[in-house]
């Protein structure tokens, strides 16, 4: 019987008890968190993502969180679904660069048969080869009975005909040399119309071993109990893997070593543009912050540099949106620049940008201060309902390895001042170590 | 909930416990359809504009630097303008709410204009949002609810800098109500300070019949199905909506409508049409049946994104899915099912503050009734199986407009 070897309570911001975590002697770790509601939700995270992938299985991370749903030895392909649906459950999961995560938000009466059957898909997945569909050649014909296959392949088609992904896609390639990262999470459909399920139950039996499993439970609940029940549910098979598979070598790149311009055209009216900076990991607290404050600062909200200059003030702007965001990765972070514009002003519109990347050198209090209220209220937003809570929580524990960093990221926060800021933006946000990727209309 | 009208003041309170930020949402009714497609828009962009003391810069900053969140949402039938805070911020935030209704100048008039432009040809990139904006010109042709994005980037330069003030105007004379969800210790100290400093938000009780008419079925020239094709060459999917109007949340019908968009495609993973045409046929990765109440009439569509080629067999899948619904009875674990996903979703989009102020808010702006989340209940557990094949044959088997966009030589044979 599975043992508990390891309890601990860590405070969690905006939240009226501490989280409780406890690891079993599997590795598998539970973190419970109590929050006020009417819902609860069960996460399962995952620590695989397009990290472990590699040329030949690209996708398969994201393939297996499709098929994880189709059944069990206890319950045939769709009987989860319709059985938690049907009890006012919203049901999903969602694949990215470090993590898998699996998710049920339930009425709480209904919490034990929400974690049965959560446990159960997670343990013991079935694959069933008729669901994964047949093998064919992409560009061939498709056959009647291609399944999941061919659901994943349209998912693929849809991120082709929108056109951030694609600039995001074509930008990501090129942002670095060798990591996993590089590659797009979905994979691609030569890749999926092929992969055998032999390959996918093997990646799986590697992948999905309890030590790299979280499950979060949110919402009320006795803890004794659910403990208890997570004990009896999550009962792992000791699968040796039939097949040990080898990940691509991962060597973290935290800077783009060979920065370069993308031009793609497409039928579209307007032009789309984004600039890509590589940075540290992001258990790197103190800059992962900096960070997310200069995307406050720079490019957030209205009051924001980019969107004051390009959008507020000009009579006739040429930008019709500009925006900055921080990804935050295990292996090292991203950060990017997107703007949507009048595609006659492509040249302006790349001098403009590279003109206010060069001022960012400089950052003042005022500013300084703004964003960090803004982090704040962030933490107080992602405590308001159990699906958040479980998000954030999950998230610390995948990409940041520890979620005691939640409550430590609030007093760092106050720590930080603006030479220390500064001095991240001259270690990763400068012209010379940015790649740009753009997207123009066709021309006639 | 409680509904408190004070000197003419409509005040909804929610008081939730230990919650950190507080909701204040401010509906106001739009009782009359727009002189040109886009003034309400303008006016919601203009909002936050900046007001007669504080130029927009000065907003966007007292704003942010604050971490408020204050926002203006223009829909059909009303414009609901709110803000959310910490708790400590509840003097700043309401007073800026104020100001922003009560003072705004809407000097950058032009500037919008040309931004709104902007914004449209952009958003008409998204294939999808393309193929969408068309099916509702269409459906609701000749009615204020067809005023599409493509119906505003025609109109939007015929509109002057007035038909935006009086928008002011007349929304101050319209039905309206402050909804507030937070929490707060003293109840009447909070219900003193909006009827002293919201005192504008006054209902005059006069505010009259709305001059929108009813639109309760889709006027088809040739009694069939019209379609609507849009060109993309470049399309790796076809995008295709299929629209029909049906009963609005005040009719009988409308439970057994959603009942029936529940079981045949808005419940998530286990929808008929996610089974048959996602799970089984593998045509799509997103397919799913939505409705959309409005006050004056409801629309209901089927949506898939789908391989060009497989545009034919799309459209016959939603028939048969709907046919089958039509002719044979759902299975009492499907319809109970149903009753329940719908009420779970309502519960699960009731966590957060703004979520709760939004809903009674929007409940009441309607019409609906503060009670009305009791009444759907009850009426929703009294829909039965006839109910829900009833309401696919009197609703889905009518024409309908169907809007499709994909590379021309998929749409030649359509």
């Amino acid at each position: 019987m599975t043992k508990i070897i390891e309890k601990k309570l860590v405070e969690y911001p905006y939240l009226p008890e501490p989280l409780r975590i406890i690891t079993f002697d599997n590795g598998h770790k539970l973190v419970l968190a109590k929050k006020e509601s009417p819902m609860v939700n069960i996460s399962t995270w995952v620590k695989t993502g397009s990290i472990n992938e590699n040329e030949d299985n690209n996708g398969v991370s994201h393939f297996l969180e499709h098929l994880m749903f189709k059944g069990t030895h206890k319950y045939k392909a769709g009987e989860f679904d319709c059985t938690l649906e049907r009890k006012g459950g919203i049901i999903n999961a969602a694949t990215w660069k470090d993590y898998t995560f699996y998710y049920v938000t339930i009425p709480k009466k209904h919490l034990e048969l929400a974690l049965h059957m959560h446990a159960d898909m997670m343990i013991d997945p079935v694959l069933p080869d008729y669901e994964i569909g047949q093998t064919f050649d992409p560009n061939g014909t498709i056959p009647k009975d291609g399944r999941e296959r061919c659901v994943v392949i349209e998912e693929i088609r849809m991120g082709q005909d929108r056109s951030w992904r694609k600039v995001y896609d074509k930008l990501n390639d090129k942002m670095y040399e060798k990591h996993p990262y590089k590659r797009n999470v979905i994979g691609t459909k030569e890749i999926i119309a092929r992969i055998s399920r032999d390959d996918i139950l093997a990646y799986y039996q590697n992948f999905y071993s309890p030590k790299n499993m979280t499950t979060i439970i949110a919402g009320q609940f006795d803890d004794e109990d659910i403990i208890n029940k997570v004990i009896e549910e999550f009962k792992f098979q000791n699968t040796i893997p039939k097949k040990l598979l080898e990940p691509d070598e991962r060597v973290p790149e935290t800077s783009i070593k060979t920065p370069v311009v993308l031009t793609e055209e497409a039928e579209i009216q307007t032009g789309y543009i984004m600039f890509g900076f590589l940075a540290d990991k992001a258990k790197n607290l103190k800059e992962t912050i900096s960070l997310d404050l200069i995307s406050v600062i720079f490019g957030e909200g209205k009051s924001s540099r980019l969107n004051q200059k390009f959008i507020e003030t000009p009579e006739k702007p040429h930008f019709y949106q500009i925006d900055t965001c921080h990804y935050q990765f295990k292996d090292g972070d991203n950060f990017f620049i997107e703007a949507n514009f009048d595609p006659t002003f492509k040249d302006e519109v790349i001098s403009e940008v590279k003109n206010e990347v060069n001022l960012l050198s400089k950052i003042s209090e005022e500013e300084l201060n703004k964003a960090k209220k803004r982090l704040k209220v962030n933490f107080a937003e992602s405590a308001e309902t159990v699906s958040e809570i479980a998000d954030t929580i999950g998230h610390y524990m995948t990409v940041m390895e520890d979620v005691a960093l939640a409550n430590e990221y609030l007093k760092a926060l106050d720590e930080i001042d603006t030479n220390y800021i500064e001095n991240v933006v001259k270690k990763y946000l400068t012209n010379d170590k940015c790649s740009i990727s753009i997207l123009m209309p066709k021309k006639a | 909930m409680k509904l408190i009208q004070k000197d003419n003041i409509d005040i909804i309170l929610q008081n939730t416990k230990n919650t950190p930020r507080m909701a204040v949402c401010t509906y106001f009714s739009i009782d009359e359809p727009e002189k040109y497609a886009g003034i309400y828009t303008l006016f919601s962009k203009l909002l936050l504009k900046g007001t007669k003391t504080r130029s927009a810069e000065d907003l966007a900053n007292i704003i942010e630097s604050n971490g408020i969140e204050t926002s203006v949402k223009c829909k059909q039938d009303y414009i609901k303008v709110s803000t959310l805070f910490l708790n400590e911020d509840f003097d700043l935030a309401l007073e800026i709410l104020a100001d922003i209704l009560q003072n705004s100048t809407f000097d950058n008039f032009e500037k919008e204009v040309f931004k709104l432009k902007g914004e449209i040809v952009s958003d008409l990139d998204s294939p999808q949002i393309k193929a969408s904006d068309a099916l509702v010109d269409r459906i609701y042709a000749n009615h204020y609810y067809g005023n599409s994005l493509v119906k505003t980037l025609n109109d939007v330069d015929k509109i002057q800098k007035q038909d935006v003030v009086d928008v002011l105007a007349q929304i101050m004379n319209s039905k309206k109500v402050i909804s507030i969800a937070g929490d707060f210790s003293d109840e009447e100290k909070i219900v003193n300070y909006f009827t002293q400093k919201f005192d504008f938000m006054k209902n005059s009780g006069d505010y009259g019949v709305s001059k929108i008419p009813n639109l309760l079925s889709f006027d088809s020239a040739g009694k069939k199905d019209e379609i609507i094709k849009i060109v993309k060459n470049d399309a790796k999917q076809a995008q295709i909506f299929k629209g029909l109007i049906v009963d609005t949340q005040f009719g009988q019908d409308y439970p057994k409508i959603v009942v029936m968009n529940n079981i045949l495609g808005s419940s998530g993973l286990s929808s008929r049409l996610f089974v048959e045409l996602r799970d089984k046929q593998g045509l799509a990765y997103t397919v799913r049946s939505s409705l959309e109440p409005l006050r004056h009439s409801s629309l209901f569509y089927y949506y898939i994104g789908t391989e060009p080629k497989n545009i034919q067999k799309s459209l016959e899948g939603f028939i048969v899915e709907t046919k089958k619904m039509a002719e044979n009875l759902v299975s009492d674990v499907e319809l109970n099912g149903a009753k329940e996903n719908i009420l779970g979703r309502l519960e699960y989009f009731s966590q957060t503050n703004m979520q709760l102020a939004s809903i009674a808010g929007y409940d009441y702006i309607m019409g609906l009734g503060l009670d009305y989340e009791e009444k759907y209940r009850e009426k929703l557990s009294l829909v039965t199986k006839e109910d829900v094949s009833k309401a696919a044959e009197k609703y889905l088997l009518n024409p309908a407009v169907i809007s499709i966009l994909a590379p021309e030589e998929y749409l030649k044979n359509i």
